[in-house]
């Protein structure tokens, strides 16, 4: 290492001086050269790239804010979709819910008609037995008068006029209460 | 054969060289003392061609060259979709604009003196990184090959000769003063040559040790690059065999050639780059300086 030392102190003395001593053609030669350099590379070189990189700059930042407007639009239309499908849902629920409660009331309806109808019925069935039963009564009426006249002809041998026939049968049989024979419809004593 | 282990594989090199040291020695032996060479000749300069023209011009020219060749070929097919080189330049420009021009001056300075300082930092790259190409341009030590006598193989870095990083250290020293005294007029840049908040008296001397270090900065600046390059290339020089010639024992020369490697490496790896950009930062901050209102 001594050796190494010595030698390089030996070779500072033997004409190392040289180093640095400047010389002022090197130094125009570099001021020359370096001035090529920058000249050419503000020229050519660095707007080319400085542009370069911008653009890309631009264009990554261009994808991102295209890419968050995609995004923004998807979860738009996907709020869209899911706030439609509710609205069939609800929509579909309604439907429902009225058809049914349509159903019940046609169902109550027509069980309501049907009572009404058959009440109807009745009614009219009533009123038919009614007039059935009236018919009856008279239809009774006359013929026991004719049978009591014949009766009466056979028992007595003498023979009324029509006329004082007919009045005296009436008259017995006004006296009897034929409203029995209405069922129902009379009051019973 | 099976395959060598690691362990194997460095045992073997370890032994080969040195194996090798000590055969070279007992083969060889000791000429003694070589007191003809000298190591720093390789950096001597003979003018080859009229105008100065020597090896460390042709180098200048060789690395601007080299720096103009690269840069508008990259700018000329700058594509949307990069390859490899073009991301590497597109990653060095933008630490370039960034962390050299952008975070020492303000937004406008930054831009117009950007081209400057990148130019600075790409300009001294390329020389330094040139200086460890090996290139036929030894006149020093020429190979004789029956009678023609050819430059042999050497590395060789402009940038290791004190005139081009002083060339470079005086035009960045008057470009900043030229920018100070133009942002602030002539009174006012000297006057913001002393700190904030020294007054009265002490103004004085504070102004002129200030003076002093404006004057150093044109040596630290170029004194720094020059020597660690020159250190460098001395350092491989030493280890790749020099050591073996000043000292007469070829079998040293064998010995330290893993040091060379080494040292090649490193200053390949860091020093080269490093240098270039503490000069280009160093630019940076001394126009920043000049045009701020006190530092």
């Amino acid at each position: 290492m001594l050796d190494f030392v010595t030698v390089l102190a030996a070779s500072e003395e033997g004409g190392g001086s040289f180093l640095v001593k400047p010389g002022i053609g090197l130094m125009i030669w570099t001021l020359l050269a370096f001035g090529a350099t920058l000249l050419v590379l503000r020229k050519l070189a660095f707007p080319k790239i400085s542009e370069q990189l911008d653009k890309r700059q631009r264009a990554i930042e261009e994808s991102i804010d295209t890419a968050e407007e995609t995004k923004a639009e998807a979860e738009r239309i996907l709020a869209e979709y899911r706030q439609r499908l509710q609205e069939a849902r609800t929509q579909a629920e309604s439907i429902v819910a009225r058809a049914t409660s349509a159903a019940q009331k046609q169902q109550e309806d027509s069980l309501q008609q049907a009572r009404v109808q058959r009440e109807e019925m009745m009614e009219q069935t009533r009123r038919d037995i009614d007039a059935e039963t009236r018919r009856a009564i008279q239809e009774i009426r006359s013929q026991v008068a004719d049978l009591t006249v014949l009766a009466t002809e056979k028992v007595t041998r003498k023979t009324l006029t029509p006329e004082d026939q007919r009045r005296l049968v009436d008259e017995a049989i006004g006296e009897l209460d034929f409203e029995a024979l209405a069922g129902s419809d009379g009051s019973r004593n | 054969m099976r395959s060598l282990s690691r362990k194997q594989i460095l045992l073997l090199a370890a032994a080969v060289w040195l194996g090798g040291a000590v055969l070279i020695y007992a083969a060889t032996g000791s000429s003694g003392k070589n007191e003809e060479f000298q190591p720093t000749g390789e950096f001597k300069l003979e003018e080859w061609l009229p105008l100065g023209f020597n090896r460390a011009v042709l180098y200048l020219l060789l690395a601007a060259l080299l720096t103009i060749v690269t840069m508008v070929y990259i700018a000329k097919r700058m594509a949307d979709r990069p390859n490899r080189v073009q991301t590497a330049v597109e990653t060095v420009f933008v630490f370039m604009r960034d962390q050299i021009a952008g975070a020492n001056l303000d937004r406008d300075m930054a831009r117009k003196w950007f081209p400057f300082v990148g130019a600075l930092f790409l300009f001294i790259w390329f020389n330094n990184m040139l200086g460890y190409i090996p290139l036929p341009v030894n006149d020093h030590e020429p190979i004789s090959i029956g009678s023609l006598e050819l430059p042999s193989f050497a590395i060789y870095a402009a940038t290791a000769n004190i005139s081009i990083p002083l060339a470079l250290s005086l035009m960045v020293w008057i470009t900043y003063h030229i920018v100070g005294i133009r942002r602030q007029g002539l009174g006012k840049y000297f006057a913001s040559w002393v700190p904030a908040g020294v007054e009265g008296f002490a103004r004085g001397p504070i102004f002129l040790i200030e003076v002093i270090s404006h004057f150093v900065r044109t040596i630290s600046l170029s004194v720094r690059l020059f020597a660690n390059i020159l250190a460098g290339h001395l350092l491989i020089l030493f280890m790749a065999g020099g050591l073996g010639v000043i000292l007469g024992v070829a079998a040293l020369g064998w010995f330290t050639l893993p040091a060379a490697v080494l040292f090649f490496l490193f200053e390949v790896g860091l020093v080269a780059t490093l240098q270039a950009f503490i000069f280009a930062t160093l630019t940076a901050i001394y126009l920043g300086g000049a045009v701020a209102a006190e530092h």
